[in-house]
């Protein structure tokens, strides 16, 4: 059947293609917009459109703000679950570990506690049983910010890039990483495939037939941007490899984790367990200012990115203070660890060996903790090539075929046609139809962000239907007007989205621009205008020859 | 960077008809300009930023401007003419 090698690639290519493409899809598009996942936020949540605010003092404003922090109701819940008997009630239980976390382009800051409960375990192998409270505040005030308010940037559309939002058995998890490995096997397979790789390299001939034009697009997209596809596949397996998909040292290999948990913390001076004597914490400003001492004596100066405190109130607690990653790649931390009870340095992280540092690189260039807009911009573009080229991939599957399939009567193009519509126009749709759905419903609404997410899948699975409603034509070897039909409702929802901002908040684009310059907010309100008129020409386009079709649309949906 | 690519597609016979519309082949000298131009556009990210992510921008800066210059042979073939003025046309 497969006589040649090339020809045993191409199928490879084709099927795991176009079976993983819809989960690489949304991988690469919610991935692109993870980018500026604090800017959407920004966008999503008015009352915290400010200027991002370095880490606040510990012992003026966080000691009062952690001293107000209760257990959460839900992490309550799921932890009552897990335990023989009732909880103690909230109020009574001792926080017995902290963090907090800012980056340079936050406003907020996320501050969580851990406190101590007396029960046992039902599962005697579940040995962290601590329970959880956590808020978002106003780092200039310590005020709490609603907790209800989805941050959509940065807890749906970036779960969303690697998780699928499917958390059962972490699933979702697992199909992304599937996808990644496939993507990687499409990448080889492809550059095999690809008959005249340099000859073609710029080639893209858009009044050619569909079937020719869209191939090009394909190879272009896929070629030219190898090098992006083929690290962010690869580094987005290697940041999940060692806890998701091997974690050998928390399940084969557990009493050994936990015993070299025991020995590296007498290496490291720093205390595994508690003392079990009571002690006074000391000033923790102090503990900032040498942390940044010792930093800009190595001649990297720089901001407090995380801030914890094990141990809490207890003779062997310890403060660890990490540097906020902002003007490198890597993800180095640069730890020091203080005694919380007097404030000496107990550790300083040595620089890490080689693998290490490549490990840091490699995460640290998925992950972008790093100052830098112009590359994040080149991040996004990098991401929407990845669609354009996914779904050139689909739209050239379905123009190879549809011709043979309506003569022989077969419904498969149609489905696939429908599904492709779905996940390029209905996804960036759901995505959009969020953003409006965020400003139309009223603030005091409880619950508010769960409607939003609901938003978000009734709108996807809306394009599903009304691709599947009007993909008869595909049968007949004809294309979809679904296709044109939701650029049209993308182009509406974007332009929505901009004016309900501004009558929503009053921060139209020529304030957001001009008057009182905010970025964050202007990026993702132009980004939404380049958005829409991108959908409207490619409506424009499908109206006008139903044969040449572009499936550039995706080109500029690169709303922050 | 643009200019890089620009000479690179260039210096592929299909793409110089393209744009000079004459039935010649591209002088020889167009894809060592184009490959050289490229050299500087490294050199130039290394200037500007820490080398880590000077190696990051590149990368994606490379994908970007061939996407233009494919772009530009596609719609608008005769703008390429710039990039490669009278003189460098000669053989």
């Amino acid at each position: 059947m497969l006589n040649s090698f090339r020809q045993s690639m191409a199928w490879v290519h084709t099927w795991f293609g176009l079976v993983l493409g819809f989960v690489l899809m949304v991988a690469f598009f919610f991935g692109a917009l993870s980018v500026f996942d604090r800017e959407i936020d920004r966008w999503a949540i008015p009352e915290t459109r400010f200027e991002p605010q370095p880490m606040p003092s510990y012992d003026n404003l966080l000691k009062q703000v952690f001293a107000d922090l209760k257990p959460h109701p839900l992490d309550m819940a799921a932890t009552a679950e897990r335990v023989i008997g009732d909880l103690p009630a909230p109020e009574t239980m001792p926080m017995v570990g902290l963090f907090a976390y800012t980056t340079h382009r936050d406003p907020v800051l996320r501050i969580g506690a851990e406190f101590a409960i007396p029960n046992k375990p039902i599962d005697s192998k579940d040995d962290h049983l601590h329970v959880h409270g956590w808020a978002t505040i106003d780092p200039r005030t310590g005020a709490a910010l609603p907790d209800d308010q989805l941050k959509i940037g940065s807890n749906w559309f970036y779960p969303m890039h690697y998780s699928l939002q499917v958390h059962w058995k972490n699933i979702g998890v697992f199909v992304v990483g599937l996808a990644a490995l496939v993507m990687l096997v499409a990448l080889v397979t492809g550059v095999i495939m690809h008959r005249k790789l340099f000859k073609e390299f710029f080639t893209f001939r858009p009044k050619k037939r569909t079937q020719r034009s869209t191939l090009d697009l394909h190879n272009m997209t896929g070629v030219v941007a190898l090098p992006f596809h083929f690290f962010f596949a690869f580094t987005g397996l290697v940041i999940f490899a060692s806890f998701y998909y091997f974690p050998v040292s928390g399940t084969l290999l557990k009493p050994l984790h936990d015993r070299h948990e025991v020995i590296e913390a007498e290496h490291t001076g720093l205390p595994h367990d508690e003392a079990g004597v009571p002690a006074e914490l000391a000033s923790v400003d102090a503990m900032v200012a040498e942390a940044k001492r010792i930093w800009a004596e190595r001649d990297m100066a720089g901001e407090v990115g995380l801030l914890m405190i094990e141990h809490l109130g207890d003779a062997n607690g310890y403060v660890s203070i990490y540097r906020a990653g902002s003007d490198r790649v890597a993800l180095v931390g640069e730890g020091i660890h203080f005694k919380a009870s007097t404030g000496e340095v107990l550790r300083e992280e040595p620089p890490s060996d080689p693998v290490g540092a490549v490990n840091e690189f490699l995460t640290g260039l998925h992950l972008q903790h790093f100052e830098h807009w112009t590359l994040r911009w080149l991040y996004v573009a990098g991401g929407l090539l990845g669609c354009i080229c996914i779904a050139t991939g689909f739209v050239f599957f379905v123009e190879k075929r549809k011709q043979e399939h309506a003569k022989r009567g077969l419904q498969g193009c149609r489905l696939v046609d429908a599904m492709a519509v779905t996940t390029v126009t209905g996804m960036v749709l759901a995505a959009v139809a969020m953003l409006v759905a965020n400003r139309l419903l009223p603030d005091a609404m409880p619950g508010r962000g769960d409607w939003e997410k609901w938003t978000f899948w009734a709108v996807w699975l809306l394009s599903l239907l009304h691709a599947l409603w009007r993909s008869a034509p595909v049968a007949q070897a004809r294309s979809n007007p679904a296709w044109r039909e939701q650029c049209w409702a993308l182009a509406l929802a974007c332009v929505a989205a901009v004016l309900l901002n501004w009558l929503t908040t009053g921060d139209h684009l020529l304030k957001t621009m001009l008057l009182e310059p905010y970025w964050a907010v202007a990026g993702v309100d132009l980004s939404l205008l380049a958005c829409a008129l991108v959908s409207v020409f490619t409506a424009r386009r499908l109206a006008r020859t139903v044969e040449v079709k572009q499936a550039s649309r995706i080109d500029g949906v690169a709303y922050e | 960077m643009w200019l890089a690519t620009g000479w690179l597609a260039l210096s592929l016979p299909a793409h110089w008809r393209q744009v000079f519309v004459a039935n010649e082949v591209a002088p020889g000298y167009l894809r060592p300009l184009g490959w050289l131009a490229l050299g500087v556009s490294v050199l130039c990210c290394f200037k500007a930023d820490h080398p880590s992510m000077a190696v990051l921008v590149w990368f994606t800066l490379l994908p970007v401007a061939a996407v233009a210059t494919a772009m530009t042979l596609s719609y608008r073939p005769a703008l390429l003419r710039v990039v490669c003025p009278v003189f460098l046309r000669a053989r």
